[in-house]
């Protein structure tokens, strides 16, 4: 992994003491409150219903045993034993105070962490594939870039205030793993002719309450002009897109307003007028950051194969590890989604219980998947029973990766100030309604995303079936909505109907699986691809046909 | 009398906007379409870019100016560090850079790092404090600005 060198670490202790500075500012009353808003945001600071959140960047989602332990401590000192890891491969704690943020942010920084532009007006946190060098499917590496995008957009002096938020999803495999395609860019990895790196850029994808999927705006930019063209995208965004309505200030509410083809012409123009000043990426930059993410020291061994005995544990192996590169390694994924739990939360004991696990069995590296899960990603195969037993022992091998139950899900009504309706509530009747695992096998691959309100922090416009909270007279109702994706091709859903009660979203649920298992072709159909196949008439009927109370 | 900082010193304003008295010695601001408007010969050296305000007609017309202030007119407002990095960068204006309006010294780092030397914040009160702002980092990950060691130097390799 990238490791910070002198100057990375000036920066960030840098940072603290601004940080401290203006928080003792605000205290003392030099700072306004609304002075201070948008530089505690920059710090990933919000204030919440109960208390102040803080949200910590884990840049591309990669974490070292290190800096778990040191998370899982800040969840005991400054918290209540826990925290949530996030969409945006992020962790969040919910109740530290205020005056303790500076140090915080210092115990952070004495592990190489920030929360730097976790929130506010700015380039957010780099997202990119949690399988990333390990992916049999990929085309290369792309942490460095993801790395050197990071540097970039960190405290960049022009970009700091923009019109909205902006986030970049970086993947370098098809199967794209990060949801590229409803970010304000994605950025792609591709092979040219002679084998060298280039990349192919969407911009103007986004969930919220206008839900795009992005446009390719550049088939093929060289390595050495990555920089340089992101530049001319976000100078473009900073100097022309809206500022007088939060609503439709993020970059693709511009380019509707100018067409994806205007909005390309005026990038490549930025681009080209920018030649003389833009940063360009060197071939030596490139190998110097590509040597901060080389293989770890793999053993050579061979394939074992598959798990045939102890039901429970063949379970897990299919459902919860995934293939290797490498041979004799397999990807284990972490299950943050215990019946239970609000997905996606871990306990400070769970955090050092896994970080014991990496060092041991996993080169001391984990990484944070953007469905809230964690990911173990070089286990041996010969070890797995053996971190299949300890991940039972820790509540974290609940053995439903890719099946219903595997639900993203906001924090909600129950932490957020933004939120119209309960999430995790919801996600517990959904498990207690499907907590039979073999049915769940039975359904098959299936991925509910849920967001307590329209900003889709839970990215429900590209769950299989999404789920939306929204406010009806003070009550918690749900819209539902079905044949969104986030791999490619991504695709947004359809509401099926009028918003249902609470108490019916689970129910609702069971009969839109009950159409499906009626409808699909043979076991091998995904609910997705029978949803893509007989259209969403059929749900609609099962679910308002006999029940007209839910309108 | 208005004090304003100039490349890290505090010194008084000689320029005089509108409503402003004019006296001896100082400069009055047009907006960039006023002073586009007046005759070349009888400009004078300052002028008040707005957020909205477009560079390309000045590109030409940036020899006769000492001042370009860049209008920050709201908290927030982000506008005018493409300005005044693009004045520098693309059109290579040498004059008097001056950022003014609703900021305080939390942005003073930002704005010097792309180009601007004076600058006339109206939030908070106290320029002598402000002053300090200018050395809240010694390090950057981008290039453009003087005294700062940025990422691109730290491996002699690269």
């Amino acid at each position: 992994m990238y490791r910070y060198d002198q100057i990375d670490q000036t920066l960030v202790n840098e940072r603290v003491a601004q940080f401290r500075d203006q928080t003792q500012r605000f205290l003392a009353g030099a700072l306004s409150e609304d002075e201070y808003r948008p530089l505690r945001l920059r710090n990933g600071l919000y204030v919440q219903r109960f208390a102040p959140m803080l949200r910590v960047a884990i840049p591309y989602g990669l974490l070292s045993s290190t800096q778990l332990r040191t998370l899982a401590h800040i969840a005991r000192r400054y918290d209540r034993d826990f925290a949530h890891f996030t969409t945006r491969q992020n962790i969040q704690y919910n109740w530290p105070r205020i005056e303790d943020v500076p140090d915080i942010l210092a115990e952070l920084a004495s592990v190489e962490m920030h929360a730097i532009q976790t929130s506010g007006n700015s380039i957010r946190n780099i997202t990119a594939d949690h399988l990333a060098g390990v992916a049999p499917d990929e085309i290369a590496d792309p942490r460095p870039y993801c790395e050197i995008i990071r540097q970039w957009a960190t405290l960049h002096p022009e970009f700091s205030y923009l019109p909205r938020k902006f986030k970049f999803a970086i993947t370098a495999a098809p199967a794209d793993r990060a949801a590229s395609e409803v970010h304000d860019i994605g950025v792609h990895l591709r092979r040219g002719a002679q084998g060298e790196i280039g990349f192919e850029i969407l911009a103007g994808g986004g969930l919220g309450r206008t839900p795009i999927i992005g446009h390719r705006i550049r088939e093929w930019l060289p390595q050495a002009d990555l920089l340089a063209y992101l530049e001319a995208i976000l100078r473009v965004y900073n100097r022309y897109g809206r500022r007088d309505n939060i609503h439709k200030a993020r970059v693709k509410i511009l380019m509707r307003a100018l067409g994806v083809a205007e909005f390309t012409r005026q990038v490549e123009q930025e681009f080209l007028a920018s030649a003389d000043f833009a940063p360009r990426l060197r071939p030596a930059q490139v190998e110097h950051m590509r040597s901060f993410f080389t293989p770890p020291p793999y053993e050579s061994l061979p394939d074992q194969p598959e798990p045939a005995a102890d039901a429970a544990f063949c379970a897990w192996y299919r459902y919860n590890t995934r293939a290797h590169k490498i041979s004799g390694y397999r990807v284990v994924i972490v299950s943050l989604k215990k019946h239970g739990e609000a997905p996606g939360d871990a306990s400070a004991a769970q955090m050092e219980g896994l970080a014991q696990l990496a060092e041991q069995h996993s080169f001391g590296m984990l990484r944070v998947a953007h469905d809230q899960n964690l990911v173990l990603a070089d286990v041996a195969q010969r070890a797995l029973r053996e971190v299949w037993q300890r991940l039972e022992q820790l509540g974290l091998a609940t053995a439903n990766i890719g099946t219903l139950t595997d639900m993203i899900c906001c924090p909600g009504l129950d932490f957020c100030s933004l939120a119209n309706a309960g999430s995790i509530a919801i996600a517990k009747q959904i498990h207690a309604r499907f907590d039979d695992l073999d049915y769940l096998y039975e359904i098959g691959p299936l991925e509910i995303k849920m967001s307590g309100c329209m900003n889709a922090c839970g990215h429900h416009h590209i769950g299989h079936i999404g789920i939306l909270g929204v406010d009806k007279h003070g009550k918690e109702w749900y819209q539902i909505t079905i044949g969104g994706s986030s791999a490619p091709p991504a695709a947004l859903g359809e509401v099926i109907g009028p918003s249902v009660p609470k108490e019916a979203v689970a129910d609702t649920i069971a009969k839109l699986i009950e159409v499906y298992l009626r409808a699909r072709r043979d076991e091998e159909e995904r609910f997705l691809d029978t949803v893509r196949r007989i259209g969403i008439e059929p749900f609609q009927e099962r679910v308002y046909a006999t029940d007209h109370s839910t309108a | 009398m208005r004090r304003i900082i100039r490349r890290r010193e505090i010194v008084s304003d000689e320029l005089r906007y509108e409503g402003e008295a004019l006296e001896p010695g100082t400069h009055s601001v047009p907006t960039a379409s006023q002073w586009l408007a007046i005759p070349a010969a009888q400009r004078g050296p300052a002028l008040l870019l707005r957020a909205t305000d477009e560079l390309e007609p000045l590109a030409s017309e940036l020899d006769g100016l000492r001042w370009i202030v860049v209008e920050f007119a709201k908290p927030g407002e982000g506008r005018g560090f493409s300005q005044a990095r693009l004045l520098r960068e693309r059109y290579g204006y040498e004059g008097e850079l001056r950022a003014r309006g609703a900021f305080g010294r939390d942005l003073l780092f930002f704005l010097a790092r792309c180009g601007f030397d004076a600058f006339d914040p109206h939030l908070g009160e106290d320029l002598e404090a402000a002053l300090g702002a200018f050395e809240t980092f010694s390090v950057a990950y981008q290039g453009g600005s003087e005294g700062i060691v940025h990422v691109h130097e730290r491996a002699p390799s690269l």
